[in-house]
């Protein structure tokens, strides 16, 4: 809905999402004299980072960058320190001011909103967990999860009655009264995540929430995420360095690299076609077998393949049809709604674990600017 | 890119000049040999030549005049100043009538009280003991005129401190403005505030108050500037990201965020304050100071020490008292807080009116003991076994004699002597080479202006009494400090000395030389010693002991002796703490030394004093600015470079 009315050239033009919560179409944040500037001149606009440094003593932390936050998905931004995901995410709210482009939340124009109206989406409709916590030390786990509404005006007994349900459902009761200094770090992020969720927003942003936690008490932290996203279907738009977070989580990713977005897709597009050598080096020690589903390593079935052989959903990865093929000795069939899609075989599952076959993905969504 | 630009001129300079204070010393010496014949030729002599003075006593002693002719008339007094000075003025009345009418036993447990709820039963004791020695040494009635000024200039320090402070947390520009005129004032001798204060508002506890208020406000305005802007970036993101407005911002992060440093800044105002409030018995703040200082006067040291103590004992339990609020702050509120402080208010209430049953409202005579009669006798003792003729070791007054005639004079005469133009090319070759060639420019500038004011020679004989007084610190602040660092046995020991030493106001430290040493410079100066004594010894071992310890054992592991580990390794690496200790020691010295004017010290300080008694604030006004461009040079001077650090971060 929004691309009808954004003044997109056709090549930057995506192909339309169904109401997205957010729609980011060409996003420039640039930091340094004159920001404005670069993204409106086509010459400075195509320098690589350190030209345009050089030129104009500029840093483009996001360049334009395009894309849709479906409802109800986990969209992941991943990237390196310094590509410029963080400064996207708080774009999105404006705590960082963007230089060009729009950003619309349900249809509505964010850059447009007056002071009023921003604090509105900032207090009803995105709430954000940081890396670092972004604790009040000086207030208890309770009422720093109530503070959201309490920014909001809600009455005292009311807003403590709503923060002990939230805590309760992020695993921290018994810990109302504590101080952060008194927790562990995880437990500190539990407390970020349920003031996020205090607030009942409609999108959850997450900067690096786990970055600073141990790789324990992250992976835990991670299956909350995955549970709360199963148990509410919230929106959640998730920034992260680490790529194995990025594919347990991500519904689509959008891979990040010198501040533009490289390539968009599903992990498996991610994983399986990767959209230039950059991708292609970053993805390269993923577990492909974990990633990638048999609806891509499938070939087409012969007439005697589709009547037998242990039956595979086509959402099934890698690794489960081996463990299938392995126990059975036989091809697996690929079946949904009772039809055989395909089959995969000994070969075509080495050839995924092996990377020497790639599967053709269908549809990959590619990133419109690719460096 | 630095280094780039650094890098092209390398192969052209001789070698020595690769090092900046190489070429530094270059430049200054070209400088120096186009100025000084012209100079000299100009205005050759010793001292700051006349041609280059400027006579403002004149118009000083007209403005004095003419302030104190049109005080009772003028609409700017009369409307401005004079409800300013009637408000301090029934402000401390209203407290000192409070306290009185709480009667001792209701002050004493008042303050047990509060300190118990604030820092716990064993300051709690303390505190009342400390209340009721105060009454036992005959001095509660100055004590509570002290307390009263006290409370009142603290409030008011706080009430602008904080202002300052919120101005300058949270505006850019306003940060910028106020940031030097802080820095600065904290390192001006609390004897330079006395006077301007004096010129409007006249001999007494209004001006005493307001100087109290001016010197003790900058700490609370750095400190809450310091605490708003330190708070954690993340924290303030998350709280806007919260949806919040200016104000919730503000009252519900920022400020609590900062409370650490609003608590600290609490605590130096007390403490300044209360160093103030002493000194200013000299311009009619009554009480504690006022006692002191008369004993002073008349070379009473068994009088002075009955109201030093006091002062001391105040002091330490006020320090103690916040300084334990402070460390509160991060724990766990008490369930029943509330209770308790109602607990605490009624014990006080009901202590106050069963003392006003019992008709015991001022401290009962009986009760007193005559503390100064022995020490007095013991001090005349001192006098007649001490003072000189011990055998091997001389007497006390014999090591200050020594002192004056060998160091104190020599150094004062070898100032005295230098022409003018080298004295300044001395300063900012000093300055230039441990700063910046702006530290170095202002050195120079104040320096200038002191001998413009045409004061240059009283101010060199301060300046001697300074440097004599620096050294010895210095010496023994860094030998102490070295030892605290290597040993942990002597910093335990050290550390509750430092903690009393650090805490005790300025004046208090004239009364125990001026019993050992009698009057005269080398008492002033050896006052300046111990009152500077600990923090240069408390720099100096943290500075060493913050040594990045990878560094040391690394040092070790390659088979370095102690003596070589503190030579290469240690006193290197703490090169910007013992540069601090110096700038510290600079600074405090002076502001004794000034104080010691008091006791014989001589030169600006006596001139300070001076034109107090005599009513001549011209010359104390003269004084007064010299004392001021002093104190800018002597920091300036000593002021390590910022800019290496900034660039490193």
């Amino acid at each position: 809905m929004s691309t009808t009315t954004s003044t997109a050239t056709p090549e930057t033009r995506k192909p339309p999402t169904e109401n997205p919560v957010f729609s980011v179409e060409n996003l420039w944040k640039v930091f340094g004299p004159k920001a404005h500037t670069v993204p409106a001149d086509p010459d400075l606009a195509a320098l690589d980072p350190a030209g345009l440094r050089e030129r104009t003593g500029c840093t483009a932390a996001v360049r334009d960058v395009s894309f849709d936050v479906r409802k109800g998905e986990v969209f992941v931004v991943m990237g390196l320190s310094g590509s410029g995901k963080s400064t996207l995410v708080r774009c999105l709210t404006r705590l960082i001011e963007p230089t060009a482009g729009t950003i619309a939340i349900d249809g509505e124009d964010v850059r447009a909103m007056d002071k009023t109206r921003l604090r509105e989406l900032r207090r009803h409709r995105a709430a954000m967990v940081f890396q670092h916590f972004g604790l009040l030390p000086h207030r208890t786990v309770l009422d720093n999860v109530a503070y959201g509404l309490e920014i909001q005006g809600v009455g005292k007994a009311e807003r403590r009655e709503r923060a002990a349900e939230v805590v309760a459902k992020v695993g921290l009761e018994g810990m109302e009264h504590r101080r952060p200094g008194q927790l562990s770090g995880g437990q500190r992020q539990r407390v970020g995540l349920a003031r996020a969720l205090a607030v009942d927003p409609e999108v959850l942003l997450f900067d690096e929430p786990f970055s600073a936690l141990d790789p324990l008490i992250r992976r835990d932290m991670q299956e909350e995420v995955v549970r709360l996203h199963h148990e509410e279907g919230r929106t959640m738009v998730f920034i992260t360095h680490d790529l194995s977070e990025a594919l347990k989580l991500g519904d689509r990713i959008a891979l990040m690299r010198d501040g533009a977005v490289v390539q968009l897709g599903t992990p498996e597009e991610i994983v399986g076609s990767p959209a230039d050598d950059y991708v292609r080096e970053f993805v390269r020690d993923v577990p492909r077998e974990q990633v990638l589903t048999v609806r891509t390593a499938m070939r087409t079935a012969s007439a005697d393949e589709a009547g037998s052989g242990p039956a595979l959903a086509p959402e099934a990865t890698v690794s489960e049809a081996i463990e299938a093929v392995a126990r059975s000795g036989a091809p697996a069939r690929v079946m949904e709604n009772g039809r055989c899609l395909g089959v995969v075989d000994h070969e075509r599952l080495i050839g995924v674990v092996a990377g020497t076959e790639r599967p053709v993905a269908a549809g990959t969504e590619q990133a419109k600017e690719v460096v | 890119m630095a280094t780039v630009t650094a890098a092209a001129p390398r192969t052209v300079v001789p070698g020595f000049l690769k090092r900046p204070g190489a070429r530094k010393l270059l430049a200054l010496a070209l400088f120096a040999a186009i100025l000084v014949p012209l100079a000299d030729a100009h205005w050759a002599s010793g001292t700051w030549p006349g041609a280059l003075t400027v006579d403002v006593s004149e118009p000083l002693t007209k403005v004095s005049d003419w302030i104190i002719d049109n005080r009772d008339s003028h609409p700017l007094f009369l409307y401005f100043f004079g409800h300013i000075s009637n408000a301090v003025v029934l402000c401390v009345r209203a407290v000192y009538l409070v306290l009185l009418a709480a009667g001792w036993a209701g002050v004493t447990a008042a303050a047990s009280l509060v300190a118990w709820r604030v820092a716990g039963w064993r300051l709690a004791a303390g505190t009342g003991v400390a209340f009721l020695a105060c009454g036992l040494l005959g001095m509660w009635v100055p004590t509570m005129q002290t307390l009263a000024l006290m409370v009142v200039a603290v409030l008011a320090s706080v009430v602008v401190g904080a202002l300052l402070g919120l101005a300058a947390g949270l505006s850019d520009r306003m940060d910028r403005i106020l940031r030097p005129v802080l820095d600065t004032m904290q390192v001006l001798p609390a004897f330079a505030y006395l006077l301007p204060v004096v010129l409007v508002f006249g001999i007494g506890v209004p001006a005493a108050v307001l100087a109290t208020v001016v010197y003790a406000a900058p700490p609370m305005a750095r400190l809450t500037a310091l605490g708003l802007r330190g708070a954690d970036k993340e924290v303030l993101e998350a709280v806007e990201s919260l949806g919040t407005t200016a104000r919730q911002r503000l009252l519900t992060a920022r400020i609590p965020l900062a409370r650490k440093e609003l608590l600290l800044g609490l605590n130096q105002t007390i403490m300044m304050a209360l160093s103030m409030a002493v000194i200013a018995s000299v311009i009619g703040a009554g009480g504690l100071g006022d006692r002191v200082y008369q004993a002073l006067a008349s070379v009473d040291v068994g009088a002075a020490l009955a109201a030093g103590i006091p002062i001391v004992l105040l002091a330490v339990v006020l320090d103690r008292v916040t300084g334990a609020a402070g460390e509160k702050l991060g724990e766990e509120p008490q369930p029943n807080n509330r209770t308790l402080w109602l607990y605490a208010l009624g014990g006080t209430v009901a202590v106050a009116v069963a003392g006003r049953l019992a008709g015991r409202l001022d401290w009962p005579d009986a009760w007193t003991v005559n503390f100064a009669e022995p020490v007095n006798r013991g001090v005349d003792w001192m006098t007649d076994h001490l003072y000189s003729g011990v055998p091997v070791v001389g007497g006390t007054a014999d090591w200050a004699g020594h002192f004056t005639t060998w160091v104190l004079d020599p150094l004062r005469d070898g100032l005295q002597w230098l022409p003018w133009w080298s004295v300044l090319l001395i300063v900012a070759t000093l300055a230039w080479l441990i700063g910046t060639w702006r530290t170095a420019l202002t050195a120079v500038l104040a320096m200038a202006a002191i001998g413009v004011l045409g004061v240059w020679k009283p101010s060199l004989d301060t300046l001697s009494q300074v440097l004599a007084a620096v050294a010895v610190t210095l010496v023994l602040g860094f030998a102490t400090g070295i030892a605290a660092a290597r040993s942990d046995r002597v910093e335990r020991l050290l550390r509750p000395v430092l903690d009393v030493f650090q805490t005790m106001p300025q004046f208090v430290y004239l009364i125990p030389v001026v019993a050992l040493f009698g009057v005269g410079r080398a008492p002033a100066a050896a006052a300046a010693v111990v009152y500077a004594l600990p923090a240069v010894v408390r720099i100096t071992t943290q500075g060493l002991r913050q040594v990045d310890p990878a560094a040391l054992e690394s040092s070790r592991s390659l088979g370095a002796t102690p003596f070589q580990q503190l030579r290469q390794v240690q006193l290197p690496l703490a090169r910007p703490a013992l540069l601090l200790a110096v700038n510290q020691g600079v600074v405090l010295v002076l502001a004794v030394v000034i104080i010691g004017g008091l006791v014989g010290g001589g030169a600006l300080g006596y001139d300070v004093v001076a034109g107090l008694a005599r009513g001549d604030l011209a010359t104390g006004l003269v004084a007064g600015a010299a004392i001021v461009c002093l104190g800018l040079m002597l920091d300036r001077v000593t002021q390590p470079t910022e800019r290496r650090t900034k660039k490193g971060a």
